[in-house]
């Protein structure tokens, strides 16, 4: 099945929006912060109660988009109906601009590992994966986004690039890509690709969303290190770095600022937000786009 | 070549029951396998903490080292069936009665037990209360048939131990009230319910707790008054619909309702 591509962004504009976290709720309700649109993660409002009450009034003024972190696009066994069911409903009551989910899985044997975990790049991973971005699409009826993992290990029968990897999904099933500019730093060193080569492989046309986060730096004893995606920190200096060539490349799209651990005032959030939306606003004076904002 | 399954199922070896041989054959040649200790810390740290959100009494009577420990244990043995952690402990109450290490704390698993009706309470889907003026519009000949349908976030809990006195007193920190409780005071009957001001933890009398219990289970409203033993049901019943304990209500099937399996549908 191949949705309707709906434009690149309905109703999430081509901006900088925020990871929404519970902290922050009340904070946003007593501020309500100039921010063009914020992200949510699914999961956490599958239930009912504070967090859907918090997140009815505040979507009244801002745009939102929903985040999945759970469906297990890679998994062999497939898709758990259940969770999908889930997801649909709450895209039934949040009405969200736009919903994405990640290229890695996390359910075998019935058993939820409670990560992102990363596929073997292999032929049979990427038709799992297309078959089940399929049968989403069609089970939500609307387009999703697909992020580029971070990952910490690779397989031996990988024989795929993952940036192909994420392009082919993309054209055999008709969905978007969500370039997470972290986790493209965090895996070309992990890994010794080439970044800018990453970002350069990948179709601007299928690019809807780019994430950007912190991640730390873990060496060990014999001197090599690894990087960490715990989005517990500032986007760092090369990842901007590397943002500014993904805008050059993709154009202005949505770009979310996300923090998990060690989540810091609002203000800190929104201080970044506005980094990238002076990158977005650079990119759009140049080519002569400046009231297209 | 692992097929993709062999290798997720490899991954889950290595994750949940720490066996990283099948797994680290498969892994590329510039891969360290300590490299899989990143994904082994994040799946015990992601759980270990649905766990510490949901049961902060529980940790707190046993403190964060006994708790962890016992968090690891849980997690080998029953890792979670779905992506929705807000659903992951069901099965830690029973898991703590029969934990040996724990069995010094004879009422831990009343405890949890309890946590884990306020979680569920919390997490309950949204409903609308249940409109009274729609139970008067049922025929009088129908009326013995209807059974209410509970509010989701209902629970009605019987514990052996006053574990919501213990809970209450743990969380506010009171050690003055903790000394005060006496473990042998018998069963405790309590209803966890989430009002708009937050979960609501409230001890019942065993028969107005038992009365609750027969309509939350469904049973119809004549059924629960019959069994109901002398008490004032009905002013019960009055509250219980006022204060939205309900969200709906349906007419149990009746014998002479049945139609026989020759009648040709109209």
């Amino acid at each position: 099945m191949h949705p309707a591509s709906i434009s690149k962004s309905s109703l999430i504009p081509a901006r900088a929006g925020i990871g929404l976290r519970f902290q922050h709720h009340q904070p946003v309700l007593d501020t309500r912060p100039d921010v063009a649109w914020m992200e949510v993660h699914t999961e956490n409002y599958m239930g009912g109660g504070t967090p859907l009450k918090y997140l009815d009034a505040i979507r009244r003024d801002t745009p939102i988009s929903l985040h999945g972190v759970g469906l297990s696009l890679g998994s062999a066994e497939g898709v758990d109906p259940a969770h999908l069911e889930r997801i649909r409903r709450v895209a039934e009551r949040v009405e969200p601009g736009l919903m994405s989910e990640h290229i890695a899985w996390n359910l075998v044997g019935g058993t939820y590992l409670a990560d992102l975990l990363p596929l073997p790049m292999t032929e049979e991973a990427l038709d799992v994966v297309c078959r089940h971005v399929e049968q989403t699409q069609s089970y939500l009826k609307r387009r999703i986004l697909v992020e580029n993992p971070s990952t910490y290990v690779a397989f031996g029968n990988s024989i795929i690039p993952e940036w192909e990897f994420m392009a082919t999904v993309a054209a055999r099933t008709g969905c978007g890509i969500l370039c997470d500019v972290n986790n493209i730093c965090v895996s070309a060193h992990n890994h010794g690709w080439d970044a800018s080569g990453y970002l350069a492989a990948l179709p601007p046309d299928a690019v809807g969303e780019i994430h950007l986060a912190g991640h730390s730096i873990r060496t060990f004893a014999d001197g090599s290190s690894l990087r960490i995606d715990d989005h517990g920190s500032k986007v760092t200096k090369e990842v901007w770095t590397l943002y500014r060539q993904a805008v050059a490349r993709f154009g202005a799209v949505p770009t979310l600022i996300e923090w998990d651990n060690e989540i810091p005032p609002l203000d800190v959030l929104l201080d970044e937000a506005q980094h990238a939306e002076r990158v977005i606003a650079a990119w759009q004076e140049s080519n002569g786009h400046a009231d297209a904002a | 070549m692992p097929t993709l399954l062999e290798l997720q199922t490899a991954m889950r070896q290595s994750l949940v029951h720490r066996d990283i041989a099948a797994v680290s054959a498969m892994l590329a040649a510039h891969v360290a396998p300590d490299r899989l200790d990143i994904y082994r810390n994040t799946f015990l740290l992601t759980l270990t903490k649905a766990l510490r959100l949901c049961f902060p009494a529980v940790q707190k009577l046993v403190g964060e080292e006994f708790f962890e420990d016992a968090a690891q244990v849980f997690i080998a043995e029953r890792p979670p069936r779905a992506a929705w952690l807000d659903q992951y402990g069901a099965e830690f109450p029973d898991f703590l009665c029969a934990f040996a290490p724990a069995a010094s704390v004879p009422y831990l698993g009343d405890v949890a037990k309890l946590e884990w009706a306020v979680n569920c309470a919390l997490h309950a889907a949204d409903a609308e209360p249940l409109d009274a003026a729609g139970l008067a519009c049922v025929a009088p000949e129908d009326q013995g048939r209807i059974r209410l349908i509970a509010n989701p976030s209902i629970a009605l809990v019987q514990l052996g131990y006053p574990a919501d006195t213990i809970w209450r007193a743990v969380l506010a920190g009171d050690d003055d009230a903790l000394q005060k409780i006496d473990l042998d005071c018998g069963p405790v009957h309590v209803l966890v319910e989430r009002r708009t001001r937050g979960v609501e933890v409230e001890r019942l009398d065993v028969r107005p707790w038992e009365f609750l219990a027969v309509l939350c289970a469904g049973e119809p409203i004549e059924t629960a008054i019959e069994s109901s033993d002398g008490f004032d049901c009905s002013s019960a019943l009055a509250e219980h619909i006022a204060l939205g304990r309900f969200r709906c209500f349906e007419l149990a099937p009746d014998v002479g309702d049945r139609v026989p399996s020759t009648a040709i549908p109209r």
